[in-house]
């Protein structure tokens, strides 16, 4: 008999790759398929080229963008890197002060720290108890040296989404640009990068059942001028991106985008009617906490807080789920997580917590085996409290 | 995460952080009778002990806090139980130590570097085994003993 695979409540991390993006993928692979260099002149590469470009207008219509709005990257964390850096770097005459907040991602906040050290000035913004960025605090943020503001759509800890319209519109009072991570919200929720009024957005492919290695930053067209590439070699993508464009990957995201854009709204309703059974079975558990703001959230992302309970051991006790914690194990670091920290939970609390991710293949098995498992060791871990 | 965390970062993963000894002293404390981790109405203390001692160290604030009980009959320990607030490597260390104790006394558990040897805790943990040597030596001073055989 073979043991019961884990049960895999961890989206938020990667989601596994449709298996129709799969397909799609490795028609551009071997020599009986698409897989020519797509800069190429000859007719393998105008094949290619022609997969790129109906793959660039696949992703572009998932976040209401037009396809020449989007530069391919490997992944969220070079997007907001080459928005981030490129967009200072390229500004740096006019001023040197940006804007942020404590709970981004890292690949957000470690680009911003690097401009710190190429001596920009970042106001690093505080949320509210409940994970929130109130727009009147990047009103008052702002100064006339002000030439990025970075605010993240869903937090990938909490799942908490942010009012970007609001934001957007107090950045676009100074003319100052805003730069969005999407890499939580692309495909879950609507991205209507027009509603959004945000100037550059990053997403990435394999948080929507796409393929690992492949992303995209949108940018409007006031900001191609504005923006300094990061990588260099051939031109590629407009001179934003140099080196040659992975077709299969690209093809992969293209499609997962399409087929986001199709499933998002129903993707969401299950994910919504999982994590309702998921925070009701847990609060029998006594002593649990729900972080982040209870409905102003993705659907797919719960985070709760165990008081008493070391989080490294909770963790390593769930061997049958794949879940996330905010505890520092299997790192140097006993630090535990910065954005719950940054909420105002205790060092202990944070520490305790875990974030189950839902998605498209989720189910109610799944739920109950995490309800089961967790009320288990959370009390096997308090019956032997000192 | 975790990403690190949750999340956070990329950092590389071992297939099994803990290891494989460490992995079975922390599994066995879910199984009732085998484990020396005392249990919620207060741990194997028998009525009919000749004597009861504890010691404590630590914090949970400061990720870790450790108790030992011990029941001995004049000097010779009978039980060692323990209970703890802390990390899989700090769990596996007390039920390790507890059985290393009552199987042969103060001369088998040596010093908290050869414990961090023998169940292969990483260095960045050594500061929890601290915790743990801190209060088993507060029980084994309470119980008028050496802290080792010697």
């Amino acid at each position: 008999m073979t043991a019961q695979a884990p049960a895999y409540l961890d989206y938020a991390a990667t989601s596994p790759v449709d298996a129709r993006v799969a397909a799609a993928m490795s028609e551009c692979l071997t020599l009986d398929g698409v897989f020519g260099n797509p800069s190429s002149m000859h007719q393998h590469g105008r094949l290619a080229r022609e997969r790129v470009e109906r793959a660039r207008a696949q992703a572009a219509a998932l976040i209401h963008a037009e396809p020449q709005q989007l530069v391919w990257t490997s992944g969220a964390t070079e997007s907001n890197n080459l928005a981030i850096l490129g967009t200072a770097r390229a500004a740096a005459r006019r001023g040197r002060h940006l804007v942020s907040a404590r709970t981004e991602h890292k690949a957000v906040i470690d680009p911003y720290h690097r401009l710190e050290h190429e001596g920009f000035q970042v106001t690093w913004l505080e949320t509210d108890g409940q994970g929130l960025i109130a727009p009147q605090q990047v009103r008052e943020a702002l100064r006339d040296d002000t030439v990025l503001v970075s605010i993240m759509h869903a937090n990938n800890e909490i799942g908490v989404l942010q009012d970007i319209e609001a934001i957007a519109a107090a950045c676009h009072e100074r003319a100052v640009p805003l730069h969005v991570d999407a890499a939580q919200s692309a495909g879950k929720v609507s991205v209507d990068v027009t509603r959004l009024g945000c100037d550059l957005l990053s997403f990435t492919a394999h948080k929507m059942y796409g393929p690992k290695g492949i992303g995209a930053l949108y940018f409007a067209p006031a900001r191609r001028a504005a923006l300094q590439p990061l990588v260099f070699g051939g031109g590629h993508e407009r001179g934003l991106r140099s080196g040659t464009l992975a077709v299969h990957q690209i093809v992969g995201f293209g499609l997962a985008c399409e087929l986001a854009a199709a499933a998002w709204a129903s993707d969401a309703q299950h994910c919504e009617r999982l994590r309702a059974r998921l925070w009701q079975g847990l609060q029998a558990i006594e002593g649990v906490l729900l972080n982040g703001h209870p409905t102003q959230r993705v659907a797919g992302i719960l985070n709760v807080s165990f008081t008493g309970i070391e989080g490294e051991s909770l963790l390593m006790g769930l061997s049958d789920l794949s879940v996330s914690t905010g505890s520092a194990c299997n790192s140097d670091s006993d630090e535990p997580s910065y954005v719950l920290r940054a909420l105002g939970r205790d060092s202990e609390l944070a520490q305790s917590s875990l974030r189950f991710s839902l998605g498209r293949f989720s189910t109610e098995a799944d739920i109950d085996r995490a309800i089961a498992a967790v009320t288990r060791e959370v009390r096997r871990l308090r019956a032997i409290l000192p | 995460m975790n990403d690190r965390a949750m999340t956070a970062g990329d950092a590389v993963v071992p297939l099994d952080p803990l290891g494989p000894q460490v992995r079975r002293l922390f599994e066995a404390l879910a199984h009732a009778g085998e484990p020396r981790a005392a249990v919620a109405n207060g741990g194997a203390t028998p009525a009919n002990a000749t004597r009861v001692v504890s010691g404590d160290a630590g914090r949970e604030r400061r990720g870790t806090r450790v108790k030992f009980t011990l029941r001995l009959a004049g000097d010779r320990l009978l039980e060692v139980r323990y209970r703890a607030y802390g990390c899989p490597y700090t769990l596996a260390a007390c039920e390790w130590l507890a059985r290393r104790l009552e199987a042969g006394g103060r001369a088998l558990i040596g010093a908290p570097g050869e414990w961090a040897q023998e169940l292969r805790i990483p260095p960045a943990r050594m500061g929890r085994l601290l915790v743990v040597e801190d209060a088993l030596r507060a029980a084994l001073a309470a119980a008028g003993l050496p802290s080792t055989d010697s």
